[in-house]
């Protein structure tokens, strides 16, 4: 198979990249990126694990071809903290014990920053909403709707200019 | 105290055994399954796969060097199989190439040729033929003859629950690198250090002192990952036959497809109740649907068998229990391991009576809920029971009648939606049935900077045991919580380990971190004393990771006391075991006293069903649980929480389908598994006040499994809701999928 060019930003870093044309961005990501926060639950886009933020909107890379992506820019949970400092998500899943397994963790995350993203305010109803997509197999999602309305109110801070 | 794993999974930086750096070298390794339900293999030919481009080996049962064996309990399960084929994806060969994608193109390569037999599916046929797993269990207590006679009403009937799909979000999955000097490292996802170690080397004919097994973490587990130890094996033996590294993924649609499920039941009941509501007499059979092979079955069995009355006193039962062997993978613990089939047809033969005799169904329930003094059918008198403070506590917080009665009224004033709410109490017996389980071992090790690393047999798969214990440990020495860390699971740290399952994980392994800790404090003691010229080690604490003498601050810290007893010779690393003692069950008499202690608890669920389309919402869920003096509110609320959605879901909306040549019908895009906009807003989860427990660590009580059991009121809400339309018809059978509810409506 002939391998395409595809230049592709990476939590702020510019690759430039020959890869397989059925390459998913799911394994673009894991595989030579090395950035396996990202993980593979179903691999059909029901599940929401691989979830990552795509031109500023949450998308299933299982879904996805790294090939559609040239040019475009894309957040993983590896590029949603500031260095050491958590992103205010990232903490209020850790205050309000929204995470056991952690499987679904960095997808789910990434749903809400999208969500919070595009509405900072959002409803308790929006976040269902926003992230129903998202599957959870140990939590009752009770903890996590709490934590994306916590984090909803918190400062935004820099790391918005990212996504 | 946070999961230790938390900060590491919101940052994506905790490594599952698919994030491992890939090493040099790997290969991937993939299973050709048998296609027929049943059937005998007349000729297997995998010469054209072997010869495949990047294909490295493929191996048959002929290449098994040791016992080609993983039967859990009883050897009826090959690895690979040799000629019988019993259910759909029963392995058959091992594919091992460069490339996942090289590995799955060379299945279809391997040539079988199959004579087919004739399978049976349906739990009651499969006994009829004679075909059951161990022995037909029949358990008397009482008369329950001569007590339906003296009932005033007896009430008869069937019903059924179905099977359920983990979904675990990390698939089956292992690693297995060989290391120097023939010895292999196995890094799995996996619930049973001890078994699955055990069958590798059983399997390649080595010691077990060669065989390196470690479990960091798993991506949830729920008791699918117990006993069926195949998916870690096959990588195992590979890696040893070709001595280079070797990883096993299964899809996700291969894992639903594959693996085993929650048991479906059927059940036969028979309930006697006096005028007053008092339950006389009960008898059951249960029909359980094992699978081809036993794995775990028989003891999933005991346990349904053991939890038959569930949270009632009842003097005469009669309990007939049968593991029927089925052509469906071999099914396996989950969650609940056989106690939510138990109480779901106990339930239903309640709310039946409580329908025939016009009798009110929650005072029958609290009326007969266990209390003090009471006996078990199986011979074991209850203390220390909570069950009413529970239903008591809800009644108190939601007002179980009013609540009913306005239900009632909605109903009056709405045709095409209808509520209803239901009461479930739960009594949960904690302890491995099966005795020899209940042991664990831990080894605590203190370094000379004063930080500590604890090893136990206990594995985490998110339900947070090792903060628990690395907790338990750090009260024990006195130090403060981040000076703990928990060590991956590890076959060479804790050997022989029982499967981290039953809910016992904390209790037994914490149990063993609290003795091995408390052994190094008197350790530390009998050394300071020394230093403070002081006669009586019992004088001294160590408390805020300070040494105290005669409760008083002394200023010699943790650290320095390390320091000092390294430079003294004093034993920094120690050893501990813990066995629960007074645990057993005489399995003739099937008599006894299997569990250390019960959970218990008590909810009322309401739903709204739309009776046009058969569509149901679950409006809230209101639970008072016991967990005894909880190790970490914010752990047992998550777990209590995720069990009470698991077992709604079972209830509910979770169906799995097999086509009549025993395929599975169910793919991960036909499974539904609650998501958020299914779980209710009102979720009100209140922890029983002032409970205790003498027979587990610091007080507490296990919470993985017990709360599962709330989620049944879903499907009786559902059915009561449902009732108050027609009630012309059988109760439909569990789970109450809205496709059921419609069909009930308008079928
Ligand atoms: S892995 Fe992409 S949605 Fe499940
Ligand atoms: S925390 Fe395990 S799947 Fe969500």
């Amino acid at each position: 198979m002939k391998k395409i060019k595809l230049d592709i930003t990476v939590n702020g870093v510019k690759h430039s990249l020959k890869v397989d044309p059925n390459l998913r961005l799911l394994d673009l990501l894991r595989e030579e990126l090395d950035l396996t926060g990202t993980k593979e639950g179903c691999g059909i886009g029901e599940c929401g694990a691989c979830t990552v933020i795509l031109d500023g909107k949450a998308v299933n890379s299982c879904l996805i071809l790294a090939g559609q992506c040239a040019g475009r820019e894309i957040v993983t949970i590896e590029g949603l903290s500031d260095g050491e400092k958590l992103h205010p998500l990232q903490q209020a899943f850790l205050d309000h014990g929204a995470v056991q397994c952690g499987f679904c963790t960095p997808g789910m995350i990434l749903s809400a920053a999208a969500l919070l993203h595009a509405n900072p305010a959002p409803t308790e109803d929006e976040i269902r909403v926003a992230i129903s997509g998202n599957l959870c197999r140990c939590t009752g999602y009770t903890q996590i709707v709490e934590a994306v309305q916590a984090a909803a109110g918190k400062d935004k801070g820099d790391w918005w200019l990212q996504i | 105290m946070k999961n230790t794993d938390m900060k590491m999974h919101v940052r994506g930086r905790s490594l599952f055994i698919d994030d491992i750096p890939t090493p040099a070298n790997l290969l991937h390794a993939v299973l050709f399954t048998s296609p027929v339900a049943k059937g005998t293999i007349k000729r297997l030919d995998v010469a054209a796969a072997r010869k495949a481009k990047n294909v490295a080996a493929v191996f048959t049962h002929l290449d098994v060097p040791g016992k080609n064996q993983i039967g859990h309990i009883i050897e009826d399960q090959p690895f690979l199989a040799e000629d019988e084929l019993m259910y759909i994806g029963q392995p058959i060969a091992l594919v091992v190439a460069e490339t996942r994608r090289a590995a799955r193109a060379a299945c279809k390569l391997i040539e079988l040729e199959v004579e087919p037999g004739e399978p049976v599916f349906d739990p009651r046929e499969a006994y009829r033929r004679g075909l059951i797993h161990g022995k037909k269990r029949i358990q008397v207590s009482g008369d329950t003859e001569q007590a339906f006679k003296e009932c005033r009403h007896v009430i008869e009937g069937s019903t059924a629950s179905g099977p359920q799909e983990h979904y675990y979000f990390e698939t089956h999955r292992a690693l297995a690198l060989p290391v120097e000097d023939d010895t292999l490292k196995v890094i799995a996802s996996s619930q049973s250090p001890g078994a699955y170690h055990h069958h590798i080397a059983e399997i390649l004919d080595i010691p077990q002192h060669k065989i390196e097994l470690e479990i960091r973490r798993m991506g949830g587990a729920f008791g699918g990952k117990e006993s069926t130890a195949v998916w870690v094996v096959a990588p195992a033996f590979a890696a040893r036959l070709l001595d280079r590294p070797v990883k096993l993924i299964l899809d996700r649609n291969d894992d639903i497809a594959t693996s085993g499920k929650r048991h479906a039941y059927v059940f036969d009941y028979k309930i006697g109740l006096d005028a007053e509501g008092h339950i006389l007499a009960y008898e059951v059979d249960f029909y359980q649907q094992a699978g081809g092979c036993a794995d775990i079955s028989l003891p999933v069995l005991g346990r349904s068998f053991l939890h038959s009355t569930s949270a009632y006193n009842i003097p005469n039962v009669k309990i007939t229990a049968v593991s029927c062997k089925t052509n469906v993978p071999p099914n396996n613990a989950f969650r609940g391991f056989g106690v939510p089939q138990a109480v779901f047809s106990m339930e239903a033969a309640l709310f039946h009576a409580a329908e025939e005799t016009g009798l009110d169904l929650e005072e029958i329930k609290f009326k007969n809920l266990l209390r003090d003094g009471d006996t078990l059918p199986y011979g074991m008198r209850l203390e220390q029971t909570d069950g009413v403070r529970c239903w008591e506590t809800l009644d108190k917080r939601v007002d179980i009648k009013k609540k009913l009665e306005e239900c009632e009224q909605f109903n009056r004033e709405h045709d095409d939606r209808k509520r209803a709410a239901a009461v479930q109490p739960v009594c949960f017996g904690i302890s491995f049935t099966q005795t020899t389980l209940n042991q664990a071992g831990c080894l605590v090790n203190i370094y000379l900077d004063g930080s500590v690393a604890v090893s136990t047999g206990a594995v985490e798969m998110g339900q947070g045991v090792y903060s628990k214990i690395a907790l338990i440990a750090a009260d024990a020495l006195g130090i403060p919580n981040h000076r703990v860390r928990m060590e991956a699971t590890n076959t060479t740290r804790v050997p022989n380990a029982s499967p981290t399952s039953a809910s016992t994980g904390a209790d037994l392994n914490g149990m063993a971190t609290q003795y091995a800790c408390r052994e190094l404090v008197e350790r530390l003691k009998a050394f300071a004393i020394t230093r403070f010229k002081h006669d009586n080690p019992r004088d001294i604490s160590i408390q805020d990771g300070e040494v105290h003498l005669m409760s008083a601050r002394t200023g010699y810290t943790w650290e320095e006391l390390i320091r000092d007893a390294y430079s003294a010779r004093v034993d920094l690393s120690c050893h501990a075991f813990y066995a629960t003692p007074g645990v057993y069950l005489d399995p003739v008499k099937e008599k006894g006293r299997p569990y250390a202690y019960y959970a218990y608890g008590a909810s009322l669920t309401e739903v709204e069903v739309d009776c046009l389309r058969g569509t149901y919402e679950i409006l809230g869920i209101d639970i008072v649980h016991d967990v005894g003096k909880s190790l970490s509110p914010e752990i047992d609320r998550g777990q209590i929480e995720g069990g009470v959605i698991q077992g709604i879901g079972w209830a509910t909306i979770e169906q799995i389908r097999y086509g009549d040549d025993g395929r599975m019908l169910t793919a991960v895009n036909s499974y539904k598994i609650p998501d958020l906009k299914f779980v209710p807003k009102r979720f009100n989860i209140h922890i029983l006040e002032n409970a205790s427990n003498p027979y587990a660590v610091c007080n507490s009580k296990a919470v993985g499994e017990p709360p599962y059991i709330h989620g049944i009121g879903s499907y009786f809400a559902i059915l009561r809701a449902l009732r108050s339309v027609r009630k012309d018809k059988p109760a439909p059978s569990l789970p109450l999928t809205p496709e059921k509810v419609f069909m009930y409506l308008h079928g």
